[in-house]
């Protein structure tokens, strides 16, 4: 039971559940956009002119659009691409294979954030691969490491203290992204609050909290990157660079 | 009966970028406890021989043999590339270089420097890798630094960590490209009298260098190469005292 003070007229419980969700969404989102922004920035990097094409078409196209209508193609426009994938499927098959995929608003939110942050990371890992110095690549090659192995022991470490400060800006801009989702019929803590203040007519009472939530999951991220840009800048003097 | 097979047999390496052809047909031979020293001006491609040596750079023409393993090439759309990586890998193990700018690797303290490529690449035993690591940073006076970051660390230590970090292969042959010149004055002496003890100890050696004392007391052969040729090559005593090539005897030539 939570306290009475945390009752916020019934609406407590719901508030709650909707920051964690709010929280998984951006987790989930970070996850992806990860992933996909060293993906991308690889292939903005990399030697081969197509892959550059893509890495570029991606960046641009996602950041040129708004992340509402996003967020709204890949919801609905997913699920039509998804149905036309699987009717395919079906009517190839003879009717052996048939199933049903259902996009959620939970699963549809989470990759499309996931998607347009990942242009932003893309953007934040180029410009961090460039400032690692390739003497340092160079020297791994020269005793007979992988690539793989130069790319994990010592490419992305180096990488890593030149993006955090732009992963750790992504991350904020990120957090406050997952409020879209409620457009799209998500019970994040914004659709809550939204819902008990048209009942209630006291939007103090229900966003006010929502903005703390907000700030604490800011806050505490902000404790973990200040843990992270320690760690990743072991042997880098203060004021160097 | 003794192993003759020579480390390090290159021969008639070309490499071109774009339009400038940089090395011209360039070959050598590093017997077993050979110190070779090239010298020359800056473009000559003296440094980027040497490169080719462990296929930093990628000779257009040539052949590479590493104790008697020839390098595999093969041809592409692109131009020549390399047939196998994993043979480049294992042969680039058995030839250390030092760098001019050291590239340690400013995440890790010196020991993890050191012990990285025996451990991750060799796959030796981290413990013993750090007891050998620990007896070669000794070696090369740098013991109590261990656990120190090269940012942390002069130019001169940081180079003689790098010297640890090329032994700890045990390598083959080690390749120096121009160990001193990033460095101040007053720290070349320490550098080059490590480079003097491993010459003496039998190391086979290929180095880059301005340090002419050095290339006349240590070295078994001196190259002088200009524009991507060898203009001359032999013993210290022949090439730097009584030089035939016009150009050598000018770049001999004590600078006002």
């Amino acid at each position: 039971m939570l306290p009475a003070w945390l009752d916020f007229m019934g609406y407590g419980p719901r508030l709650f559940i909707g920051g964690l969700l709010t929280l998984e969404v951006a987790l989930l989102s970070l996850l992806i956009g990860l992933v996909l922004g060293l993906l991308a920035a690889s292939a903005k990097l990399s030697r081969s002119a197509f892959l550059r094409a893509i890495g570029t078409a991606y960046t641009t196209l996602i950041r040129g659009v708004p992340d509402l209508v996003l967020m709204m193609l890949l919801f609905y426009g997913g699920q039509i691409g998804v149905n036309a994938v699987t009717d395919w499927l079906y009517s190839v098959s003879g009717g052996t294979i048939d199933m049903y995929i259902n996009i959620n608003a939970f699963t549809a939110g989470s990759i499309t954030i996931g998607f347009i942050i990942g242009a932003y990371m893309a953007e934040t890992f180029r410009g961090a691969f460039l400032a690692v110095e390739k003497g340092q690549m160079e020297a791994a090659e020269a005793y007979g490491m992988r690539p793989l192995q130069t790319f994990w022991r010592i490419r992305f470490p180096l990488m890593m203290r030149h993006a955090l400060p732009g992963i750790g800006n992504n991350w904020l801009v990120l957090l406050k992204m997952t409020a879209l989702v409620s457009i799209i019929g998500l019970s994040d803590m914004v659709q809550v609050a939204d819902e008990a203040t048209r009942a209630n007519h006291a939007p103090f009472l229900f966003l006010i909290p929502v903005a703390l939530g907000y700030l604490i999951i800011a806050g505490l991220s902000e404790i973990v990157f200040q843990w992270l840009t320690r760690r990743y800048n072991t042997g880098v003097l203060e004021g160097d660079e | 009966m003794s192993d003759t097979t020579p480390p390090l047999v290159v021969s008639n390496i070309h490499k071109r970028f774009g339009d400038n052809e940089v090395l011209r047909g360039l070959s050598l031979t590093a017997s077993k406890g050979d110190v070779i020293t090239l010298i020359g001006s800056s473009g000559s491609g003296k440094s980027t021989f040497l490169r080719c040596m462990n296929l930093l750079e990628r000779p257009d023409k040539g052949s590479i043999q590493v104790h008697g393993e020839e390098i595999r090439f093969k041809e592409s759309r692109r131009g020549r590339e390399l047939a196998d990586l994993r043979q480049v890998e294992r042969v680039r193990a058995r030839l250390s270089m030092v760098f001019q700018n050291f590239n340690l690797w400013s995440h890790m303290t010196l020991l993890q420097n050191v012990i990285e490529a025996p451990v991750h690449v060799l796959k030796v035993p981290k413990a013993e890798a750090r007891e050998r690591g620990m007896a070669l940073l000794e070696r090369v006076g740098l013991a109590e630094r261990a656990q120190y970051y090269p940012s942390q660390l002069s130019g001169g230590q940081q180079q003689r960590g790098a010297i640890a970090r090329a032994l700890a292969m045990e390598p083959e042959v080690m390749l120096f490209d121009e160990p001193t010149s990033a460095l101040d004055p007053e720290l070349v002496g320490d550098v080059l009298k490590v480079m003097r003890e491993l010459a003496d100890e039998g190391r086979t050696m290929i180095v880059v260098t301005h340090e002419m004392s050095f290339a006349r007391d240590v070295s078994d052969q001196v190259v002088f190469l200009h524009q991507g040729l060898i203009e001359e090559a032999g013993v210290p005593a022949q090439v730097l005292e009584q030089p035939t090539s016009p150009r050598l005897r000018q770049f001999l030539a004590p600078k006002h």
